[in-house]
């Protein structure tokens, strides 16, 4: 059999595969290891000579890797990696690693990621910006009222005082809100972000014992802030930003 | 699930948006997890992703300008405050050119006040004072 191996992730070999899960080209997923490692592969089978890489593969991998999180220990490798076999991932891939792929696991242990995003109402905060200062809403008057095409000197000055307005204020919201989340949780990485209405992005990972009280306390931010600033949360997800390296 | 969806829903305020488009996906896992080429002969195959990503802070011309665009579609007298402007935010996230946006704004006050609509480019003096003659005729 000369099939290639499509490679999700990184488990604890005990790893219940639930047995519709489908990933890549609908292939089943299954475990792969040593008897009594403390480390295997979640892989499924793939054509030789087939790149993945469309929409589909990018969708059945989370998808596997989210409902694995879910239910045990995943620690996910990055899309689109595959190996030649079985064999290549037992002994080139989890052999080598075993102490580096357990302390990832270590790390995860009954943890599970989630994705907090804020931004700003943005005609709740421009106008604060306008109001609070002098000059910013001098030129927002004159530019308002200037022909289209012209006044593009007091335009860019206009937009270079309000980026730097929203920077102040986006330092200043975001260090609350992290204040307010991270007590909850076991670790943050915080994403780069952009935009007049950006405020955090931010991947938080959870225990999973702790999930609810989380929630709620988001849920609490969510309402405090809810005249300026929205608040997202995605997950439970698996924890795709807690595994690089060390 | 029913039951889990209803307590999710209870908080309110909270979104709770399930990634379920590419771009969400692609989000969340892209660049992300543990990197086994370095270690192991895996083909690690390429990605033809389109370049959905346009938030990335570029301190310029095109980002003060698109900053001053924004304050300027406001309108303090009529501020009721809450309402965000998804429409703008839409065109930043899928073109992140400010000249779309700008034709926007200018499209409209043009459609009001009756002159035609070309999407000049402010930086460029031939436009812009032909376009005030055109104006003023």
């Amino acid at each position: 059999m000369n099939t290639a191996v499509f490679v999700y992730g990184v488990v604890d070999p005990a790893t219940e595969v639930p047995p519709d899960l489908r990933g890549v080209d609908d292939a089943p997923v299954r475990v792969v290891g040593v008897f009594g490692d403390p480390i295997g592969a979640l892989v499924s089978d793939l054509e030789p000579d087939r790149p993945p890489g469309r929409k589909a593969d990018l969708l059945a991998y989370s998808r596997v890797l989210d409902s694995l999180a879910l239910e045990g220990l995943v620690a996910p490798v990055r899309f689109g990696s595959q190996m030649d076999d079985e064999m290549s991932v037992v002994e080139d891939l989890l052999a080598p690693n075993v102490d580096w792929f357990c302390q990832v696991l270590d790390g995860i242990r009954g943890r599970v990621q989630y994705n907090l995003r804020a931004t700003y109402l943005e005609e709740v905060v421009l106008a604060e910006v306008v109001q609070a200062d002098r000059e910013i809403a001098r030129l927002h008057q004159m530019t308002r009222e200037a022909p289209p095409d012209t006044a593009f000197a007091e335009r860019m000055r206009l937009g270079e005082l309000v980026a730097g307005a929203l920077e102040s204020k986006r330092d200043w919201d975001a260090e609350t809100i992290m204040g307010v989340v991270a007590p909850h949780v076991v670790a943050a990485e915080v994403r780069p972000g952009s935009g007049v209405d950006h405020v955090v992005k931010v991947a938080l990972l959870v225990e999973r014992s702790h999930e609810q009280a989380f929630e709620q306390v988001l849920e609490g931010l969510a309402e405090t802030v809810h005249e300026r600033i929205r608040v997202s949360l995605v997950g439970p997800l698996a924890p795709y930003d807690f595994v690089g390296e060390a | 699930m029913t039951v889990q969806s209803a307590s999710r829903r209870g908080g309110g305020y909270l979104e709770r948006p399930a990634p379920s488009g590419l771009a969400d996906v692609i989000e969340i896992i892209l660049d992300k997890g543990i990197v086994i080429d370095a270690y192991v002969r895996v083909s690690l195959v390429g990605i033809e992703l389109l370049t959905i990503d346009a938030r990335i802070v570029i301190a310029s011309v095109d980002t003060y300008l698109r900053f001053a665009e924004a304050t300027n579609r406001l309108d303090l007298m009529e501020h009721g405050g809450g309402k965000p402007l998804d429409e703008f935010i839409g065109n930043m996230q899928e073109s992140g050119a400010a000249r779309k946006v700008g034709g926007a704004v200018r499209g409209a006050k043009k459609a009001l006040t009756g002159g035609d609509d070309d999407d000049d480019d402010e930086r460029r003096p031939v436009r812009k004072s032909s376009s005030r003659r055109r104006q003023e005729a």
